[in-house]
């Protein structure tokens, strides 16, 4: 039920640390960059890396989201800005906004920041999709461990709750009850018994949980730990590639690089920031060249 | 606490500062930021409390309760029966209770429905609202429904507010009063869809909801005040059943 699948690829046996290292610098270059070049670069990298996850069916779905998300932005801005000196279209005065002005540097800016929402989503499609929640929240167990608790436990008990959700809906129906009928009055108060009766089974399950747990010890010391994640050589080489892109990402903001001007009119692109986008490109997307290699070759996979 | 509000007002008066390399510092890193410090800091506290396997169990399930219900109206745009169950459990158990009810609801539900930079937006908005119903005024065996109606309806709107900010600071420009304004206007229409369906949840289920979590409410109390008996602060069983209410 959880929205993580093992697959048999590099991407889902890396560490959990580096995986979170690769959605972070992701996260973090996609808010400090400004750039459309490196929003690009960034939204491909994350793209490869997905589509060697084997996740592309997931990722699309992910896109197609979004989309209404892109469009609401791109109308708040292009009809609220007026900055910019390519008049695109001019309209007749609308009240609130005034007159209607669409500008080509406004809507480049709803384009370059829909692609930053892109890149977003995109990394968390990944962590979704390529993580296991658990092995993430063992790495704060020793940090948190009250709340990374309640969240394992939620996350365990969630296709618990689905089950008997399904199984009082049936026994409703055995019992005459037509869910489907009637006008939505009615159809929520058919759905109230059942949301009662799911209320009082899992209240009653959590004092038993209760109970178990504290059969079991739970507070009467350190927890004890029963699966190591380990780290792997491929780890030891993908974690300083990333660091690089990370690098390559804070040198571009320190140069101004990284950022772009699209007011009043729109900046041509200088060869540095090409080839630093570039720089970023290859090592983001260095994790998905080593998921071919690991794929293709034996010796590359028994080796690292 | 007092740390991380000095770090982040030294770091909002940076970036007004013109000549420092924070001036005009990127708004959608530094809101992040400032999110995560606030979520950290109430979970922090949360961990510093004394709770027991008893109110980590409640919580857990009362989180996944509120997942779940989010699930089958995930289509309807704007109706968040979530909002409902984050709210009576705040207001039953408490602002620590809902506060993590409401969080974890968010982070656990996304698990399934799908993470996104919207995860910690609504771990926090779910969390206020589960603590803000913790602060309504109780009253023994008694639900102030008028009262509750009015918060859920309430809370429709601030959950609407507070998830507008990430989208106008992330994806605006310029960050002015027009643009606030033009974002907060274009989600109105979700928001009073929220609200609407957290009164109606509120009418519908508030009354038998409150008086289920009420019974449970006072097994937890049940053991607080033994275990509290247990370290020698209340000895004589007048003061224990003051504590209880009876």
């Amino acid at each position: 039920m959880l929205a993580f699948h093992e697959k048999f690829n590099l991407i889902h046996q890396l560490h959990p640390i580096t995986n979170l290292v690769f959605t972070g610098v992701v996260f973090l270059l996609a808010l400090i960059c400004s750039h459309p070049l490196y929003l690009l670069v960034l939204f491909m990298a994350t793209g490869t890396v997905i589509i060697a996850a084997g996740h592309r069916e997931e990722w699309l779905s992910y896109l197609k989201f979004s989309l209404i998300m892109i469009l609401m932005l791109m109308i708040v801005n292009v009809t609220f800005v007026h900055y910019g000196e390519t008049v695109l279209y001019t309209g007749p005065r609308l009240p609130v906004i005034g007159e209607l002005i669409i500008t080509l540097e406004a809507l480049a800016y709803a384009g370059g920041m829909g692609l930053r929402l892109l890149v977003i989503i995109s990394i968390f499609c990944l962590y979704t999709y390529a993580i296991h929640p658990d092995k993430v929240l063992k790495l704060f167990s020793h940090r948190g461990g009250k709340s990374v608790l309640v969240v394992t436990l939620a996350t365990r008990l969630f296709p618990l709750m689905v089950q008997d959700y399904i199984r009082i809906t049936e026994a409703q129906r055995c019992r005459g009850v037509k869910f489907g009928s009637g006008n939505w009055y009615e159809r929520i108060k058919k759905t109230l018994p059942v949301f009662k009766i799911l209320l009082v089974s899992s209240m009653d399950r959590s004092l038993q949980l209760a109970e178990s747990m504290h059969a079991r010890g739970y507070g009467s010391g350190r927890p004890s730990s029963y699966q190591i994640e380990l780290w792997r050589s491929r780890d030891f080489i993908i974690i300083p590639v990333l660091g690089l892109g990370l690098l390559s990402g804070l040198w571009s903001l320190m140069h101004g690089w990284s950022s772009y001007n699209y007011y009043p009119r729109l900046a041509d692109f200088q060869s540095e920031e090409i080839i630093m986008a570039a720089v970023i490109m290859l090592t983001l997307s260095f994790p998905a060249i080593l998921n071919w290699g690991w794929l293709k070759c034996r010796s590359l996979r028994s080796k690292i | 606490m007092a740390i991380i509000a000095i770090f982040l007002g030294v770091l909002l008066v940076l970036s007004l500062l013109p000549d420092n390399p924070l001036y005009s510092l990127n708004w959608p890193l530094l809101s992040v930021t400032i999110l995560c410090l606030g979520l950290l800091t109430l979970f922090r506290r949360f961990e510093k409390k004394g709770i027991s396997s008893k109110e980590i169990a409640v919580i857990a399930t009362l989180a996944t309760l509120a997942a779940i219900v989010r699930v089958p109206f995930a289509v309807i745009a704007g109706i968040q029966p979530a909002t409902f169950v984050v709210i009576i459990s705040g207001y039953v158990f408490g602002s620590q209770i809902g506060f993590m009810v409401g969080a974890v609801a968010a982070l656990v539900s996304n698990f399934f429905l799908g993470q996104g930079p919207w995860t910690p937006w609504q771990m926090f908005s779910w969390g206020v609202c589960g603590l803000l119903a913790g602060l309504l005024p109780a009253r023994p065996n008694q639900f102030p429904l008028l009262l509750f109606a009015a918060l859920s309806g309430f809370c429709g709107y601030l959950f609407g507010w507070l998830m507008n900010i990430w989208h106008w600071v992330g994806f605006v420009y310029p960050l002015n009063l027009q643009t606030f304004l033009a974002t907060y206007l274009a989600s109105l229409a979700f928001d009073t869809l929220h609200a609407l369906g957290n009164v109606a949840f509120a009418v519908l289920f508030g009354p038998s909801f409150y008086h289920i979590l009420l019974r449970y409410r006072k097994k937890l109390e049940v053991t607080s005040v033994i275990e509290q008996c247990k370290d020698g602060l209340y000895l004589d069983a007048s003061s224990t059943e003051r504590k209880l209410g009876n």
